[in-house]
């Protein structure tokens, strides 16, 4: 079976993060990795709505606290029980997603960013303010790690190991991955790029284009609000600050870095965006010039992003060495298949 | 014996000789790792980098006078650094970091108290003793972490006693405006309410602004509205420079009374010196030399003659954290981490340190692992903070309430 | 219920910041009207003018007036700068692509001058601390500056479009783009000269925001969220609009905060985009 560059690079991934618990041990680089995880889901979230329908959000970081919040205030002011919070309280940002979306996807794209940017403001200073509700800047603390579970062959697994939440984790990443992969394919994603690529156009052959947009904003919610979920309950804190704008950004970074029209272009791009700033353990301010350096030069000069860049280049060398079975060497390098 | 064999014998003891006391020398010389996670750029800073700057000088002083003596060892502090950014994530991060990567058995630190609960969160699980600077958070020492000691009070300590004072100068209908989301700020004040309502006064306003917040001309035109006869402020010191100077612009002319803390220099950036005059900060005493000893100069010279300008008065919990664990290590004669921490727990207020603590039971730290300084009015006289007393506070009727409000499923650990 | 003096007052208060709003709009305004560049990092240039200004009156010892005089010829050329190297390379590229280089340029701008100038607050002083009272409204000398430095620059801008031929020129090139090439106009040149003008606007806004207040990181992003919201308002591309929006936001932000709750006072602006959005998406005066 031919397997493209990018598929054997998604699999080699997979199989390494599948293992990585026992590649390396240090307690660190797991929540790390944890921590990474989080991020793939939020950026294959946002690029449901940013790279595939073409409309930047830069209020994800909110999304990913309303579900954060959401979910510790059922546990710790409603007493439920952790997993049912956790599945819950995504819809939160689903049904917030739902709202603020109706009126605000209906002007185009800088509007719509800004807007978006406006919305991540008010969650933000709400979750500030509201402070006999959330805490203010002092935060939730004490929130407890989901219940242990029994399961078949594994018997009593404990979410205070840390190795265990890295696999819950990586799970629900999985699951995430694959859902933007089945939606990128799907006649659902082709729809989202023909409105990004000219919406009067698809507007003009019938598609509701509002119902659309709609469907992909809230999917991006849902996404950020697992995420925000998941981080809640392995750090044991929370407060306003990991969902201010500059985390919306992040993901921004994330998805137009890694590659806005790919699946696994997010994911890359959530991985560097975690682990780049610990490698660069550099002051703040050059790491910021850093960031805003690399998303110039990369929406000029590689405007679909490092993933499909790499497989762009991957290709041509596989031409170069004739490596792809082709006969001469003046043949056009195919540009590489998800 | 031969004359070879003599040259030889001699020369093998000289070598000998050079071998043991050049062992014994590095023996006697170890290095003892610090882990130092602070908030040292973003919003944070203001309260982050005076602490490092305070840590430095206090390392330096205890190296150079040979370090911390343990038996026949003199360990000298390798300071590692790490920056939070004032974000619960990035602390957790750089803890992890520190435990993990650089073996530490002692972080210290932690001026902003987002990142510092978040760190409180999982340290109860670690093998490691966690001393925190200025972060002022309650619920910091109410979880019973007992590897965790804080020498800074919680806000609502000094609250109290500032209710009682606002009281005492004749004010009847108080006007608030603050930073009124952040846990130091809200706990103080629901404290001053209290004691300032059981002595007869009336809060008539309460008006929030943003920690970046620098227009305020609103709220206090809406106080103004109300005719308070008191305005009391708490927020960060630049934005509350910025207050004073509205207020003034406004006409709002009553005695003010402050939490802020803040050095001269920091007000007159922003307005005059006559605008400030009479107003008063009502705080923990922290670095204020009138009110101190003579370790308390020697540093701020020192902190003036390195750094060229006077030291915040947060400075002092951080410089004296580091004479805190050299005094608990000593004590316990052993850097093990269990030793440390119990000597810790247990310990009397050492002599060198530069703030002013209210032992409880005769202990710097009560059983929340929380140690407590004294308050104190200070009043802006001609272009300088002046000291103007202390204010009476209880401090085992507090450490009992604190205890109280421990979670009762938190037992400590 | 406040008194008729306090509401006065709040609305004087409101006018004051409105005028600094409306000097950061309208930077926003002639870029994104003539150019369609959301030009995100118009904040950040603010500040660097800002700062700028406060350096040089400090190092040389002038005041606000002559310092920020000298500051803004460097603004115009950081704007000027911008557009050759940023904006231009994805002027024929998707709006998003644009968008995005805005978003790197306000991060890049920003810690540049967080590394030039320092992270802490800076604010410049001026001897215009006197406080004139009309009845119970309080006003000090410096907000007055404020106000009339606005309306004369408004003047001075309204007076170049319509009487010069760089002006017409710009005018031209808002009407019809590819008409005013075909006439002549070099669409490179008007681009750089309302990256100039703007930017130079953001550097007096940016000196006056240092008077009245501080410059400070954050300040700039804050500035231009709120001159994007007073776009929405009155309408992207509108020259007029952005007065009136500036001036309706800054009132309603001190009346919301005085009389409602001060907690919330950002959030008015960001009520104010979304229900413009909701009812009137082309804002108070703009065309579609």
């Amino acid at each position: 079976m031919k397997v493209s560059g990018l598929q054997f690079f998604t699999l080699a991934a997979f199989t390494l993060l599948g293992a990585l618990p026992y590649l390396v041990v240090t307690p660190y680089t797991i929540q790390l990795a944890t921590i990474a995880l989080m991020w793939v889901l939020m950026a294959q979230g946002l690029n449901v709505i940013q790279g595939e329908t073409g409309y930047v959000s830069i209020a994800q970081a909110g999304f990913m606290g309303v579900g954060a919040y959401a979910s510790v205030l059922l546990v710790q002011r409603d007493g439920f029980p952790i997993w049912g919070a956790m599945l819950i309280a995504p819809m939160a940002a689903s049904l917030l997603a739902a709202i603020i979306g109706f009126p605000s996807l209906r002007v185009k794209g800088h509007y719509f960013a800004i807007v978006t940017l406006a919305y991540n403001l008010v969650i933000f200073i709400t979750f500030s303010n509201a402070v006999s509700i959330t805490g203010g800047e002092g935060g939730l603390s004490e929130i407890p790690r989901p219940e242990s579970l029994e399961l078949p062959y594994l018997g009593t697994v404990s979410f205070h190991n840390r190795i265990n939440y890295y696999y819950l984790t990586f799970i629900i990443a999985t699951f995430g991955y694959l859902g933007a992969w089945l939606i990128s394919r799907s006649a659902f994603g082709r729809v989202l790029r023909a409105i990004r690529q000219n919406e009067p156009l698809a507007e003009a052959v019938g598609v509701n284009c509002r119902s659309y947009k709609l469907t992909a904003f809230v999917i991006s919610a849902t996404y950020a609000g697992v995420a925000g979920v998941l981080y809640a309950h392995m750090i044991g804190f929370i407060n306003p600050t990991p969902f201010a704008p500059d985390a919306s950004l992040n993901a921004i970074l994330a998805v137009i870095v890694g590659g806005s029209g790919t699946v696994a272009g997010p994911a890359v791009g959530a991985f560097m965006a975690t682990f780049l700033p610990e490698f660069l353990r550099v002051d703040e301010s050059t790491r910021f010039i850093a960031y805003g350096l690399i998303l110039i030069i990369a929406t000029i000069y590689l405007p679909r992003g490092l993933v499909p860049a790499i497989a762009d280049g991957i290709a041509a060398l596989r031409v170069r060495f004739r490596l792809d079975g082709s006969r001469h060497a003046c043949q056009k390098p195919r540009p590489a298949n998800e | 014996m031969s004359r070879r064999s003599t040259a030889l014998a001699l020369s093998s003891l000289a070598l000998l000789m050079g071998v043991m006391t050049s062992v014994a020398a590095i023996a006697a010389e170890k290095i003892l790792n610090v882990g130092y996670n602070d908030s040292l750029s973003g919003p944070g800073a203001v309260f982050g980098l005076p602490q490092q700057r305070a840590i430095q000088i206090a390392v330096d002083e205890v190296n150079g006078a040979g370090g911390i003596k343990v038996g026949a060892d003199n360990y000298k502090i390798n300071l590692i650094t790490n920056d939070d950014k004032a974000n619960p994530t990035e602390a957790t991060n750089s803890v992890r970091k520190l435990i993990d990567r650089d073996n530490v058995k002692f972080v210290i630190g932690f001026c902003c108290s987002g990142p510092t609960s978040a760190v409180a969160s999982f340290i109860g699980n670690e093998d490691v003793l966690m001393l925190v600077g200025t972060a002022a958070e309650k619920s910091i020492t109410t979880r019973g972490n007992s590897n965790l000691f804080r020498n800074r009070p919680p806000g609502d300590f000094t609250g109290a006693a500032a209710g009682r004072f606002i009281a005492s100068k004749g004010i009847k209908k108080l006007a608030v405006i603050g930073a009124l989301d952040a846990a130091l700020y809200n706990q103080y004040l629901a404290a001053l309410k209290v004691e300032f309502e059981k002595l007869g006064g009336q809060i008539i306003a309460t008006e929030s602004a943003g920690l970046g917040d620098r227009d305020m001309t609103a709220q206090l035109t809406k106080i103004k509205g109300l005719n308070p006869d008191g305005l009391f402020v708490e927020i960060y010191v630049e934005q509350a420079a910025f207050i004073y100077r509205q207020a003034n612009e406004l006409g709002l002319k009553v005695p003010t009374f402050g939490f802020h803390g803040g050095s001269e220099e920091q007000f007159l950036r922003v307005l005059s010196s006559e605008q400030m005059e009479g107003v008063y900060d009502l705080r923990p005493t922290e670095l204020t030399l009138a009110a101190l000893g003579p370790e308390a100069t020697k540093f701020a010279e020192s902190y003036k003659m390195r750094f060229g300008e006077n030291p915040a008065p947060n400075t002092g919990y951080a410089y004296d954290g580091i004479y805190i664990l050299k005094a608990a290590i000593e004590k316990a004669g052993s850097v093990d981490v269990k030793k440390v921490t119990a000597s810790m727990a247990s310990m009397n207020v050492p002599t060198d340190v530069v703030l002013k603590y209210l032992p409880v039971d005769g202990k710097l730290f009560d059983q929340n692992g929380q140690a407590y300084i004294t308050n104190g009015a200070f009043q802006w006289r001609n272009g300088k903070w002046t000291f103007v007393s202390e204010l009476p506070s209880d401090t085992k009727a507090y450490s009992d309430a604190l205890t109280a409000a421990r979670v009762s499923k938190n037992p400590i650990k | 219920m406040p008194s008729a003096a306090e509401i006065l007052q709040q609305i004087v208060n409101g006018t004051v910041i409105g005028s600094v709003y409306v000097l950061i709009a309208l930077g926003l305004t002639v870029i994104f009207g003539i150019l369609g560049v959301a030009h995100f990092a118009h904040g950040s240039v603010a500040m660097f003018g800002g700062y700028l200004t406060f350096w040089i009156s400090q190092k040389y010892g002038l005041s606000l007036y002559p310092a920020m005089i000298l500051a803004i010829p460097f603004g115009a050329a950081l704007g000027v700068i911008l557009e050759l190297f940023a904006y231009r390379p994805v002027r024929n590229a998707a709006p998003i692509n644009a968008f995005i280089v805005a978003l790197g340029l306000t991060m890049l701008v920003d810690r540049l001058n967080m590394l030039l100038f320092g992270p802490d607050q800076l604010v410049i002083r001026t001897p215009y601390n006197g406080v004139y009272e009309i009845g119970s409204i309080a006003v000090s000398e410096l907000r007055i500056q404020v106000v009339v430095v606005t309306v004369v620059l408004l003047c001075l801008i309204g007076y170049l479009i319509s009487h010069t031929s760089a002006g017409r020129a710009v005018r031209a090139v808002a009407q019809n783009p590819y008409a005013a090439t075909l006439m002549g106009i070099d669409v490179n040149w008007v681009s750089l000269l309302i990256f100039a003008v703007s930017s130079a606007l953001g550097v007096v806004a940016g000196a006056l925001i240092g008077a009245l207040l501080a410059l400070a990181p954050g300040v700039g992003e804050n500035l231009v969220i709120k001159g994007f919201a007073i776009l929405i308002l009155g309408g992207l591309g509108s020259i007029p609009g952005a007065i009136i929006g500036g001036l309706t936001l800054g009132i309603s932000e001190a009346l919301a905060a005085g009389l409602l709750s001060s907690a919330y006072k950002d959030v008015i602006a960001f009520m104010i985009m979304i229900i413009v959005i909701l009812l009137r998406p082309q804002g108070l005066l703009g065309r579609e």
